[in-house]
C-alpha cells in the first residue's frame, strides 16, 4: 500500500507544482474544487462499496476457490476457472501464490490461463468501485464487451497447449526466478 | 449517483444476511471492509487530488484529437497502452480514468483504458516475473494487446451506432 501511496502522491504533488506553473493559485483551486467536489459526491457510495468488499472477502474463501479448482479441465473447466478468477479476493501478492500451489497438482495450463485472465478481466469486488467512479452504464458496457475475453484467452491456450500442465510449461522458468529472489 | 448507492446498499444489506445465516462472521466483514476503506483512504484522497489536476491541465485540443469519440483508432491505442502505464490499484486508477472521461474521451478510449490497465497493468508485472518468469510476462503481455484493442473497436462501435 506504501509503494502504491508514493506512486500516486508523487505524480499528484508533480501535477499540482505543474498547475501552478501553468495557470497560478487558480488553477491549482480549480482542481482542488473538482477533486473536493468528487470526493463529496462519491464518498458514500464508496462507503457502501468498501462494506460490500468486506463481505465479500469473508464470503469468498480460498478453501471455496481451492475445491472449485481442483478437478478443472474443458469448456467447463474455461469457464470455472475464468469466474474463480474473478471470485479470487485480494491483489497479484495474494492470487499469484495460489496459483502457484496448483504447479505440481496437474492443472491443465489452459485453466491457468483462464484463471488469471478471470482475475484481471473480472475480478467481482471491483465492480463496485469502477460503477461508483465511472459510472454504471459504462460499468456494464466494459463488463459485457471484456465478459468472453477469459473464455477466449482459454480457448486459445487449449487449442495450442491441449495435453500440457503448468507445471510442464511454466515450472521450471518460474522454479529458477523464485530461487534467484530467494537467493538475492 | 443515487441510483447507484442504492443498487450497491441493497446488494451490501443481502451480502450481510446471507454472510449472518452461513458464516456468522458479517461483523468481521464489516470491520474488514472499514479497515481497507481507512488502509485505502489516503491513496483515494492522493488519487482524487490527481484526478482533480489531471481535468484542469489536460488540454481540450488533446482530448478532442486523440481521445474523443472523433479520435477513434488513435484514442484506442493511446487508451490501450495507457492503461499499461496506469500502474496503480483500483482505488487510485479509476478516479485518473473517470477524469479522463470527464474531460471529454470517447467510450473506445474509456473501455481500451480500462481493460489495458486490467490486462497489461505494468504494476502486476514483478509479481509475473517472480512467479513464472519474464518470458511468461512478455508472451501474456504481447497475447494480452489484441483483446484491449478490441474491446476498444467494439466500444467505438457501441458509441457510434447507439449513443
Amino acid at each position: 500500500m506504501k509503494k502504491s501511496l508514493i506512486s500516486i502522491f508523487v505524480p499528484a504533488v508533480i501535477l499540482t507544482v505543474i498547475a501552478f506553473v501553468a495557470g497560478g493559485s487558480g488553477l491549482v483551486m480549480k482542481g482542488f474544487t473538482i477533486s473536493m467536489n468528487t470526493a463529496l459526491r462519491t464518498a458514500l457510495m464508496l462507503f457502501v462499496s468498501f462494506v460490500l468488499i468486506g463481505q465479500l472477502q469473508i464470503l469468498i474463501t480460498k478453501e471455496v476457490l481451492e475445491r472449485l479448482l481442483q478437478k478443472l479441465s474443458g469448456l467447463k473447466g474455461i469457464i470455472i476457472g475464468a469466474i474463480a478468477g474473478g471470485l479470487f479476493p485480494g491483489g497479484p501478492y495474494i492470487y499469484f501464490p495460489f496459483i502457484q500451489s496448483f504447479n505440481n497438482k496437474g492443472m491443465p495450463f489452459y485453466i491457468f490461463i483462464t484463471f488469471i485472465f478471470g482475475k484481471n478481466v473480472y475480478d467481482f469486488t471491483r465492480i463496485p468501485m469502477e460503477a461508483s467512479l465511472i459510472g454504471p452504464n459504462i460499468t456494464l458496457i466494459r463488463n459485457l464487451i471484456t465478459l468472453p475475453v477469459p473464455i477466449i484467452a482459454g480457448l486459445i491456450a487449449r487449442r495450442f497447449y491441449k495435453n500440457r500442465t503448468i507445471e510442464s510449461i511454466l515450472m521450471k522458468e518460474g522454479e529458477k526466478h523464485a530461487a534467484d529472489n530467494n537467493s538475492s | 449517483m443515487l441510483p447507484t448507492t442504492i443498487v450497491l446498499s441493497v446488494i451490501a444489506i443481502i451480502l450481510i444476511i446471507v454472510n449472518a445465516k452461513k458464516t456468522g462472521k458479517h461483523y468481521e466483514g464489516l470491520k474488514s471492509g472499514m479497515r481497507l476503506l481507512l488502509q485505502s483512504l489516503p491513496l483515494i484522497l492522493c488519487a482524487f487530488i490527481l484526478s482533480g489536476m489531471i481535468e484542469v491541465l489536460i488540454p481540450v485540443e488533446f482530448v478532442q484529437n486523440w481521445l474523443s469519440k472523433e479520435a477513434g483508432m488513435k484514442g484506442i491505442f493511446l487508451g490501450s497502452f495507457g492503461g499499461m502505464l496506469l500502474a496503480a490499484g483500483p482505488y487510485a486508477a479509476f478516479p485518473i480514468i473517470a477524469a479522463i472521461m470527464v474531460s471529454g474521451a470517447g467510450l473506445g478510449t474509456v473501455v481500451s483504458l480500462i481493460t489495458g490497465w486490467c490486462l497489461l497493468g505494468l504494476s502486476k508485472a514483478p509479481f509475473e516475473t517472480a512467479f513464472y518468469g519474464v518470458k511468461f510476462f512478455i508472451y501474456k503481455l504481447i497475447a494480452s494487446i489484441p483483446f484491449c484493442l478490441a474491446a476498444g473497436i467494439l466500444a467505438h462501435i457501441i458509441e457510434i451506432v447507439l449513443m
